[in-house]
């Protein structure tokens, strides 16, 4: 699947409380909105998504309710926790800073060093 | 926050377990579903849609185990699967599963009997209430030696407020019982009115006495403990109000004490304090002890300082008595636990080191059988298993061996009290206290776990350790010389520890042997002593009590088969003591309380021929020194040579305390009678006077307590009936009681040295047997990996019986390394046991005869072990040594 990239493995977790914090979804649903909002340039293996959401449930980061989808299949639900939100606020603050320092290690001309 | 998370997550899963399962089940299907969908709504074929689906998904049952681990509370599941399995795997090698559980629970079952004599006696605390409030206020005099009291100082203890809450007073006794039932000798104490209250211990029934009986001429009441109960009254509660007759008197008994009750002695009777015998009521006569109850918030210290200066106002009102005493308040638990500490933690020591080589045994192999399931975990790992996840089946494993071995050995334990029970060990302070209870099962529990987890992190370390590829090549070899390490590390430990308990058990031996050959000082065999409980009747004044005794004694001697017999206040080695006071010459030159104290027997004429004691000097009593003529006294050497060692003793005078003068006529050979061992008393100054010339007031007391020792070359069998018969028709109400041989004495005196030999011996021999075991495992397995090594030897050239000296030598070596890490920690333990109690009598700590025995035997058993994986190895072929693989 050309044009795709490999996402980094961590940044999973920051792209699935992203999604959901625009919204509750149930997995397949994080899935499309995580294509959705990356432009379809990032590629999961989709079934990595489910060990992920499991543990961000257990770590208290999302909460899962069963409900209807909208294809009136039975799905569970997941939404952001107050302790996800944080969570979310901190990892993209240090994702920006760490893009920051690679980003300017790219920069680095011959003569600077 | 995390906390709460993680129990509900537990609770959910304990609760929901089929539901969350299939629930993930459909949340996954699910999704491969609604692509599956999406993708034929493209225009592709059923089929083909969901095939794509399922290439999209990646790894199904992958991420479904991920999605259940990361769940949480899954612990409970995989705990499920490694019991099972870990089942399984015991089921599978049975013989391994049998003789590691087995020697486990003789390990866990020794610690746990030995642990629960240490807490009955030791640890448990005493079964009154707030026992920590409850003190002895000992007296102490000039020398600073303990000594209990008098009446007189004590009821002024406790006219003066002294700090304590209450203070009660107890004086052993004795009397003769009479009724109901047959005549008896019991031992009594004498007690205060509230003894009972204060110790926070209730009757079974009735009551306590009260404050108005508990003075002279108050009414004759008693209580009776639960043994004399239901001996005599059937356990009858119309026992309240019924009578009992203690030397001829009548006491109304008014309560009965329940059946767990113990105070020092299982005594039978207890009457007010103040009823005693009135004759002891005197400043001068010492007896009473004094128990007492601190009051809330007062401490020990304080309450020294004051019990202190009301017993230096006695010093100064009493001179003549209490000149310089003081007095010492301490803890009641130390008293009742009396001497045993230093013996008690030297066995403790002693099953703690067994316990440790049984663990050495079992986790060698463990180590072995790791070994072979190297394969199986490197398996399992290249599956996907963490090594949290083998960890925590190599600990589930063996919590569950551990586990088997604690059940079991909670069953070897009782047996082993059973057993412990018929060496002695009912003897010992707070027996009742011993038994299987809460406490005990508590730590068998927890050395069970913590055994359990030791045995796991050894196979563990290693099955960590292993490279994964190379393991799944090499098949079941694996790691073999840091295992070879392991397991001689292992099997040196054993041999160390082995020679420690074998060194302890031989210095104990030793001791035992040393103190039979002591000679006591006079002959102990064929020597029989007993109590006669005079009738009542016959106790009125002291002559009739001694007319009574010259009745029996005179059909006694007459008995065929009785070379000599006569009496004595003392026995020897008997643990009762007469000291008293007394000054060469005619006059007391010093107070009384600083007075040198002479052991004084109070005899008759024939005692020293019965005894046969040596008579160095002059002549000892004949029935001619009588109440009419001259005090005379017989000497012995200690007391002469301390006193008279320019001078011939005999014609010289001295004075005893509350007797007068009198002259020596004689000197006797030194006893040995506080014990065997005991180097201390053989200063102490021993005299013999005739029991004719006691005085009147003293007589009665005394005759009441004699013992009687007969000489005969008759078995005990035989001639013991023949005296009671002799003594019943002089009078049948006078019962024979504490009938024992002289031999039967000198042997419990070395009662405590004899308890912990037979059970160090024991010990070291299970020890050995376990050590053999563990060399012969190691040497044969060592062997066997070296087989190919042998057939190249012998290949070129070495012959059977160098191999077979190269195996005795491997051993040999793991032997000597044993022996000689094991003689320090030997020299070490020894020591700080010998310095704890004066257990050793006769050998030196590092006695080097022992330690060499100990030694060779040692080396023997080794080469014994190694014996048979010798003759195999000398038995290779060397044509088929070099083709194994």
């Amino acid at each position: 699947m050309t044009g795709h990239v490999q996402i980094l493995p961590g940044t999973l977790d920051l792209l699935i409380l992203k999604s959901v914090s625009l919204g509750p979804l149930h997995g397949y649903g994080i899935l499309l909105r995580i294509e959705q909002i990356s432009g379809r340039v990032l590629l999961i293996e989709q079934g990595a998504l489910y060990p992920a959401l499991f543990r961000l449930v257990s770590q208290g980061m999302l909460r899962a309710k069963w409900g209807t989808s909208a294809n009136n299949r039975r799905a569970k639900f997941y939404e952001l926790t107050p302790a996800g939100h944080k969570r979310l606020l901190r990892d993209v603050e240090s994702w920006k800073q760490r893009v920051a320092a690679v980003s300017s290690a790219l920069r680095a001309q011959a003569g600077e060093v | 926050m995390k906390f709460w998370i993680a129990l509900r997550n537990f609770a959910s899963t304990l609760f929901h377990q089929p539901g969350n399962d299939s629930d993930l089940e459909q949340e996954l299907k699910s999704h491969i579903e609604t692509r599956a969908e999406e993708l034929e709504n493209t225009g592709l074929p059923r089929d083909e849609a969901v095939r794509r689906a399922h290439i999209e998904f990646g790894r199904y049952e992958r991420f479904k185990e991920e999605c259940r681990q990361e769940r949480g509370g899954t612990w409970f599941e995989t705990l499920r699967q490694d019991l099972r399995y870990g089942l399984r795997m015991f089921r599978r090698s049975i013989t391994f599963t049998a003789v590691a559980v087995f020697t486990l629970s003789l390990g866990i079952g020794a610690s746990t009997a030995i642990f629960s004599v240490v807490q009955g006696v030791i640890l448990s605390p005493l079964s009154y209430r707030d026992p920590d409030r409850l003190v002895m206020v000992w007296l102490r005099n000039p020398k600073a030696h303990y000594i209990s009291m008098s009446l007189p100082d004590f009821e002024e203890w406790r006219r003066q407020d002294a700090g304590f809450q209450q203070m009660s007073g107890v004086r052993w006794y004795h009397f003769n019982l009479t009724n109901p039932g047959t005549p008896e000798h019991v031992a009594a104490y004498e007690i205060s009115a509230g003894f009972f209250n204060m110790l926070g211990a209730n009757l079974h029934l009735g009551r306590e006495f009260l404050p108005e009986e508990d003075r002279p001429g108050g009414a004759r009441v008693a209580i009776i403990n639960d043994h004399l109960w239901k001996n005599r009254f059937s356990a009858s509660p119309q026992a309240i109000g019924k009578a009992i007759t203690l030397d001829g008197v009548d006491y109304t008994i008014v309560g009965v004490l329940p059946a767990n009750f113990r105070f020092l002695d299982d005594i039978e009777v207890y009457i007010p304090l103040e009823q005693g015998d009135p004759m002891f009521n005197d400043r001068r006569f010492p007896g009473v002890l004094c128990i007492a109850r601190l009051k809330p918030g007062v401490s020990i210290s304080q309450a020294q300082s004051r019990i202190s200066a009301v017993q230096q106002n006695l010093n100064n009102q009493f001179p003549d008595t209490d000149h310089g005493l003081s007095t010492d308040v301490v803890p009641l638990k130390p008293l009742i636990i009396g001497d045993v500490k230093g013996m008690l933690l030297l066995i403790m020591g002693a099953v703690g080191i067994v316990l440790l080589i049984t663990c050495a045994n079992i986790a060698s192999l463990l180590l072995a059988r790791s070994t072979m399931r190297a394969q199986e975990f490197a398996l399992r790992a290249a599956l996907g298993a963490s090594n949290g996840r083998l960890v925590r089946q190599l600990v589930t494993e063996s919590l569950l061996l551990a586990m088997g071995g604690g059940m079991l050995g909670v069953a070897v334990a009782k047996l082993g009290l059973h057993l412990l029970l018929t060496m002695g060990i009912g003897n010992l302070p707070r027996s009742e206290n011993i038994g299987l209870n809460g406490p005990v099962l508590l730590f068998t529990l927890i050395i069970t776990i913590i055994v359990g987890i030791l045995f796991a992190l050894g196979p563990a370390f290693k099955s960590l350790a292993f490279n994964l590829q190379s393991t799944l090549k090499q098949g079941s070899r694996g790691n073999t010389s840091a295992f070879q390490y392991a397991q001689k590390t292992l099997v040196v430990l054993q041999m160390a520890l082995t020679l420690v308990l074998l060194v302890s058990a031989g210095l104990l031996f030793r001791t035992i042997h040393d103190l039979q050959a002591v000679n006591p000082g006079f002959d102990s065999e064929s020597l029989i002593t007993f109590k006669v409980g005079i009738s009542p009747a016959a106790t009125r004044t002291a002559a009739a009590e001694q007319a009574a005794y010259h009745q029996f004694m005179e059909r006694i001697r007459s008995i065929a088969g009785v070379q000599s017999a006569d009496i004595t206040n003392l026995v020897p080695l008997s643990r009762l003591n007469n000291l008293a006071p007394f000054w060469v010459g005619s006059q007391a030159a010093t107070p009384v309380a600083e007075a040198p104290r002479l052991l004084l027997y109070w005899t008759g004429p024939d005692y020293l021929r019965t005894m046969k004691i040596p008579l160095l000097q002059g002549r000892f009593f004949t029935p001619e020194d009588n109440a009419n003529s001259a005090h005379v006294i017989v000497i012995d050497s200690a007391l002469a040579h301390a006193y008279f060692s320019n001078t011939n003793p005999i014609g010289q005078i001295v004075n005893i305390n509350l007797w007068g003068e009198a002259q020596i006529i004689g000197v006797a050979g030194h006893i040995k009678h506080s014990g065997l061992g005991d180097s201390a008393g053989s200063n102490q100054p021993q005299a013999y006077a005739p029991l004719q010339q006691l005085p009147e007031n003293a007589a009665r007391t005394f005759y009441r307590t004699l013992s009687v020792v007969v000489r005969s070359p008759l078995k005990p069998a035989d001639i013991i009936p023949a005296i009671k018969a002799a003594v019943y028709n002089a009078g049948n109400d006078q019962p024979v009681y504490e009938v024992r041989t002289m031999q039967e004495i000198v042997s419990d005196s070395m009662a405590s040295q004899r308890l912990p030999m037979t059970l160090l011996g024991a010990f070291a021999t299970l020890a050995l047997v376990l050590a053999t075991v563990g060399i012969y495992g190691v040497i044969s397995y060592s062997m066997a990996q070296r087989v190919q090594e042998i057939g190249v030897r012998m290949a070129l050239g070495a012959g059977k019986w160098a191999i077979f000296r190269m195996v005795l030598v491997q051993g040999l070596r793991l032997a000597l390394t044993g022996i000689v890490i094991g003689a320090a920690v030997a020299l070490v333990f020894t020591r700080a046991i010998s310095s704890f109690s004066r257990l050793l009598y006769g050998v030196g700590t590092g006695d080097p005869v022992t330690f060499l025995s100990v030694s060779f035997v040692l080396v023997s058993v080794a080469l014994l072990a190694c014996y048979i994986p010798a003759r195999r190895a000398m038995q290779t072929d060397p044509m088929i040594a070099l083709r194994r693989e």
